[in-house]
């Protein structure tokens, strides 16, 4: 229910009752009016009572006038004739107005009248009449029996009139009845009917509060169960989950944030973040920025730096991976910011295990032809020793030393080329990229001979960047062997470095391009190249080397790309590596 | 005098084939020389060759693939396979009379060539008498 059904619940409960009372007054009016009618009809039955014994009276006093003056023949005697005489036809005007209404008590009143006014003729008559014939039976008898008629119309009058009363009062009684029990129905029912009208409002109003709580509750509860969810999830992933307000005090840990930092969450609760989660560098031991700054004063999501390391409560350290980002309400403004972290010291180590380990497998895969490559020397070497032994001509020894000399400057060349495979200098140095490649290629020599595999060279001189040899030997030998693998027996293999031009995206630098001209590399392979165990070589393959290579080249803020060779003679695979000149000033960790 | 004992060299490394030759041939051998699979098969077929040194990783044929070939033409001559490898397949180990890692030195090659003729000789020698 909105307010404005309310507000006109509200004007219905105040005008229905209004409305409905004034009805029943104006009946109760109207009722009242009526009954009051009815009693002045009384009244006015009253009236005409009155006065017509008030003409009985007078005409009453008239007689016993008359009487008195017959008997002493005193004209003293007739002063209540006289005093009447004016009075009576007043009177009988009076009657004749009050009962203009009722024809038949105008009847009444018109025979009273002529009774009476023979009377008066009769009276008058005996006034003139000389004394002895004033008073004798006859005329006594007959004034008697004129005044009977009289007395007797009279009271007929009377009794008619009393009748009417009667009715009238009858008529009274009944409406003041009516007026009561209608005004006890008419409450009752005005009653029953306002307690109906309002019952009903107050049950939709009731309703829609009923209605409107129920919602309440079930939107309280949602909430409730939404915070649970959320709130269990949190507890439940496996992801360390810290909350903290605008301000960066905390708000929230779960279990495995608790964990973690070593701090309980009611006792971090409200406490500044950096106090409970200590980050520094894992190279320099610097301390790092607390990431809710981070997020209030660059308004994004942001990770941490590599080599992150949170130093625990109890001093124990774990290299982290972590993003933070901040909490918007709906107006877009930052509320909070919420810091997600994980352990990742075992992935890491892990991560250092198998890149040794591919380092370990590369120089496996070399061991074979390395053998080899020094074997032959060596046996030539051991041989022209034993022929010098035993050679007097200066010029034979001549030449036996010599060539000596070339065998061991082989194998020289090849166990420095393995060596470097090893050596690491601490910092990044100026290599030249198409030198390095061809020690790569002294190495693999014997291995792409066993598979007949030729290979072009287009390496451009001097293209140097900055950078670790050993780790980029690595990336090639693995991209050749790889690219070896692809090839199969009697494959060819190409290697192009080239000089890049400065772009928008990338510094200047040096790109190197191996294909081959084996199958290809279908869209689902290609997908997965760069991840872990990923390999297409059975058994044989580790899966790592890609992966590895990739880190490798991201060390060196590289790129490495793998499609499908568009090169004329090379239907296989492409891979394109890309080195900036100076590589290591603007390096990126690797992206795991 | 006995006529010169031939040893066919197959190798494809130059330099290694060259002084081998000097030392076997300082030894008393003959010595005919291949830098591939099928040159040596070839002149094995033309050449009357006591015994074979074949080294096992070469571009475009194996020593495998040559002892097979060998074995086929001439059955009885022995082969000495001669590698710079270590780990050899199991099918090659059982093709070849005996093995030598390079750099084991002249004097173990000459020894093992030595031994291998013996057997070769006391074979036909056997062979012959009856």
């Amino acid at each position: 229910m909105n307010l404005r059904e309310f507000n006109r619940i509200l004007e219905q409960t105040l005008l229905v009752p209004v409305l409905l009372l004034l009805a029943l007054a104006a009946i109760l009016v109207w009722q009242i009016q009526s009954t009051l009618t009815a009693q002045r009809l009384i009244d006015h039955s009253d009236q005409v009572s009155t006065n017509a014994r008030d003409v009985e009276r007078l005409i009453i006093d008239q007689e016993t006038g008359l009487r008195g003056y017959q008997l002493t023949g005193d004209t003293l005697m007739l002063a209540p004739f006289k005093t009447a005489e004016p009075m009576i036809p007043r009177k009988f005007a009076m009657l004749r107005d009050l009962l203009a209404d009722n024809p038949s008590q105008l009847a009444h009143l018109a025979q009273l009248n002529d009774r009476y006014q023979i009377w008066v003729g009769f009276a008058q008559s005996v006034m003139a009449s000389p004394d002895e014939l004033k008073s004798n039976v006859a005329v006594n008898r007959r004034g008697k029996d004129m005044m009977d008629a009289i007395r007797a119309q009279s009271q007929s009058l009377v009794q008619a009139e009393s009748e009417l009363r009667r009715q009238r009062a009858v008529n009274v009684e009944k409406r003041v009845r009516r007026v009561l029990s209608f005004t006890f129905i008419g409450a009752a029912l005005a009653g029953l009917l306002l307690g109906l009208f309002t019952r009903s409002r107050l049950h939709r109003v009731s309703r829609a509060y009923q209605s409107s709580l129920n919602e309440l509750q079930q939107r309280a509860d949602d909430l409730y169960e939404t915070r649970l969810r959320y709130q269990t999830t949190l507890e439940s992933i496996g992801d360390a989950v810290i909350a903290c307000d605008a301000q960066g005090g905390v708000e929230f840990m779960n279990e495995v944030a608790q964990r973690l930092t070593g701090w309980n969450l009611s006792e971090a609760r409200e406490m500044p973040l950096d106090q409970i989660f200590h980050i520094v560098n894992e190279e320099t031991r610097e301390i790092c920025e607390n990431p809710v700054e981070k997020v209030l004063r660059t308004n994004t999501v942001i990770g941490l730096a590599n080599h992150t390391v949170l130093v625990a409560r109890n001093d124990v350290e774990y290299v982290i991976d972590d993003s933070a980002s901040p909490i918007r309400d709906q107006r877009g403004k930052i509320t909070g910011v919420v810091l997600i972290f994980r352990d990742v010291t075992d992935i890491k180590r892990t991560e250092a295990a198998l890149i040794a380990s591919e380092r370990h497998t590369i120089a496996g895969t070399l061991a074979a032809s390395i053998a080899h490559e020094i074997h032959n020397p060596l046996d030539s070497v051991a041989n022209l020793h034993h022929l010098l032994a035993s050679e007097e001509d200066p010029d034979k020894r001549e030449e036996f030393l010599a060539m000596a000399k070339q065998e061991l400057d082989r194998t020289m060349q090849i166990s420095r080329a393995m060596l470097s495979l090893y050596r690491e200098p601490k910092a990044p140095i100026r290599i030249d990229i198409s030198a390095l490649i061809d020690d790569v290629l002294l190495l693999l020599d014997r291995r792409l001979a066993d598979q007949s595999i030729s290979v072009t060279r287009e390496l451009e001189p001097e293209l140097v960047v900055e950078g670790f040899p050993a780790e980029l030997r690595q990336v090639f030998t693995n991209l050749i062997v790889n690219a070896a693998d692809a090839a199969g027996r009697n494959g060819r293999i190409g290697i192009r470095t080239s000089r890049t031009l400065p772009e928008e995206s990338r510094p200047a630098g040096v790109m190197i391009e191996v294909s081959d001209s084996g199958p290809g590399i279908s869209a689902k392979v290609e997908k997965n190249l760069f991840q872990p165990f990923f390999t297409t070589k059975g058994e044989l393959g580790t899966g790592l080397g890609l992966w590895v290579s990739m880190g490798i080249v991201q060390k060196h803020s590289g790129t490495i790309r793998i499609g499908n060779s568009d090169c004329d003679g090379f239907s296989g695979a492409a891979v394109c590596v890309y080195l900036p000149m100076r590589a290591l000033a603007c390096a990126k960790p690797r992206v795991i | 005098v006995l006529p010169a004992t031939t040893v066919l060299c197959i190798d494809d490394e130059a330099i290694g084939l060259k002084v081998r030759k000097l030392v076997l041939e300082r030894a008393g051998y003959h010595v005919l020389t291949a830098t591939d699979g099928e040159s040596g098969i070839q002149m094995f077929q033309q050449e009357a060759v006591d015994v074979v040194l074949l080294d096992f990783s070469m571009p475009g044929m194996n020593g495998d693939e040559v002892a097979v070939a060998l074995r086929a033409a001439k059955p009885a001559v022995p082969i000495v396979l001669l590698s710079a490898f270590v780990s050899l397949p199991e099918r090659m180990l059982t093709l070849v009379d005996a093995c030598l890692t390079k750099g084991e030195g002249p004097e173990s090659m000459l020894h093992k060539l030595r031994d291998v003729l013996a057997v070769y000789r006391g074979g036909l020698g056997h062979g012959t008498s009856s």
